[in-house]
């Protein structure tokens, strides 16, 4: 699948600044219609009001983690090809094959560079 | 050997002086119980053995050694100032790492956004924003400080708990304790919410990157080979 730079992405964290971070990274990667969500609720209403090509979200976040957000994806007809990134501190094996399990596209342990993310997008249109 | 009212007069008066109280119980009313009561039927038993005297004074020497290490927890210091004074620390904390990323990251988008076919007003502008930077990173200092104190705060707390727990025999019956699992603790058991781990421990970008290709099965415990076998076929 060839990389998009016009397709929409959506960021998910609760941190603000993680958000801007990430949308700057984006940019300099030359991706220009970001959007983003606080958590994997508003994530998942935002996703059913319009179609993303990425979504790179947070793993811990309240009240819907970045984990649920993933399984609710994968589990809804609608958005279940959705490539779904996920960027966190959460480093544990289990977690890393509890996404896995989950149908997640990609995972990026924070914290990461510009060339991280660049790879792991690039890695997932690859596929 | 039959109790008297007189006997226990004092364990009525107490009792009648607290009847009307709107205030919880608290350990300490328990324990000023305890010794009227003690007091009270010590003078009584007294005459008819003397073994129960001794073993009524053990009790009040054990209620009086229990009321001095209570003391000695400074309860309400640490309930009306250190843990307050902790949490403003990290509140304090949590608002200046925020700023300072703020500044650095409108520093560092306005140098990204900056006009580059003037030279000389590109490095002026980079040369001030520059020290913008510079400047908030000064924020490291003071959370450094604030997190040393915070940091006294939490030995205070353990010190004086660890000593509780030793004095009055506890460390046993906390262990045979069953530890109810709290609603915050389940979820973070069922959504696999660790946090951040330390250097050292949880696994790096390379060992995700190589659980993910099926090259490598990871870097930590906690996962057994079948399991992941199992994901990568």
């Amino acid at each position: 699948m060839a990389l998009d730079l016009q397709m929409p992405i959506l960021v998910v964290d609760d941190y603000k600044t993680m958000i801007r971070i990430i949308r700057n990274l984006l940019k300099q990667l030359g991706f220009s219609d970001i959007d983003d969500a606080a958590d994997g609720a508003e994530a998942f209403e935002k996703m059913k009001q319009r179609r993303y090509g990425l979504v790179i979200s947070d793993w811990n976040m309240e009240p819907v983690t970045g984990y649920e957000l993933l399984k609710q994806v994968r589990q809804d007809a609608n958005l279940s090809k959705t490539p779904f990134i996920m960027v966190t501190a959460e480093s544990k094996t289990e977690n890393v094959i509890a996404a896995k399990k989950a149908g997640v596209n990609n995972y990026i342990v924070k914290p990461f560079n510009a060339q991280t993310l660049k790879g792991k997008i690039e890695a997932v249109f690859a596929e | 050997m039959a109790i008297k009212k007189a006997d226990v007069k004092n364990v009525i008066a107490f009792l009648e002086e607290n009847r009307t109280r709107n205030t919880e119980v608290t350990l300490n009313d328990v324990i000023k119980l305890a010794e009227v009561m003690a007091s009270s039927i010590r003078d009584l038993v007294h005459s008819t053995s003397p073994s129960i005297t001794d073993e009524f004074s053990a009790i009040s020497f054990e209620i009086k050694r229990m009321k001095d290490e209570i003391g000695r927890l400074r309860v309400s210091d640490m309930k009306h100032n250190r843990i307050p004074e902790a949490g403003r620390e990290l509140d304090a904390i949590v608002t200046s790492t925020e700023e300072a990323t703020n500044t650095i990251m409108e520093s560092a988008e306005a140098i990204m956004a900056a006009d580059t076919s003037d030279a000389e007003a590109y490095q002026a502008e980079v040369t001030k924003q520059v020290m913008e930077i510079f400047e908030a990173c000064a924020f490291q200092d003071i959370t450094g400080q604030r997190i040393s104190k915070v940091v006294n705060t939490l030995n205070f707390i353990d010190q004086r708990v660890s000593k509780f727990i030793e004095e009055m025999r506890l460390a046993q019956e906390q262990e045979e304790h069953q530890h109810e699992e709290t609603p915050e603790e389940r979820r973070a058991r069922e959504l696999i919410l660790h946090g951040p781990q330390h250097n050292g421990e949880g696994v790096s970008q390379d060992d995700i990157d190589a659980l993910l290709n099926g090259d490598d099965k990871g870097g930590d415990s906690g996962s057994s080979q079948d399991d992941i076998d199992k994901l990568f076929p």
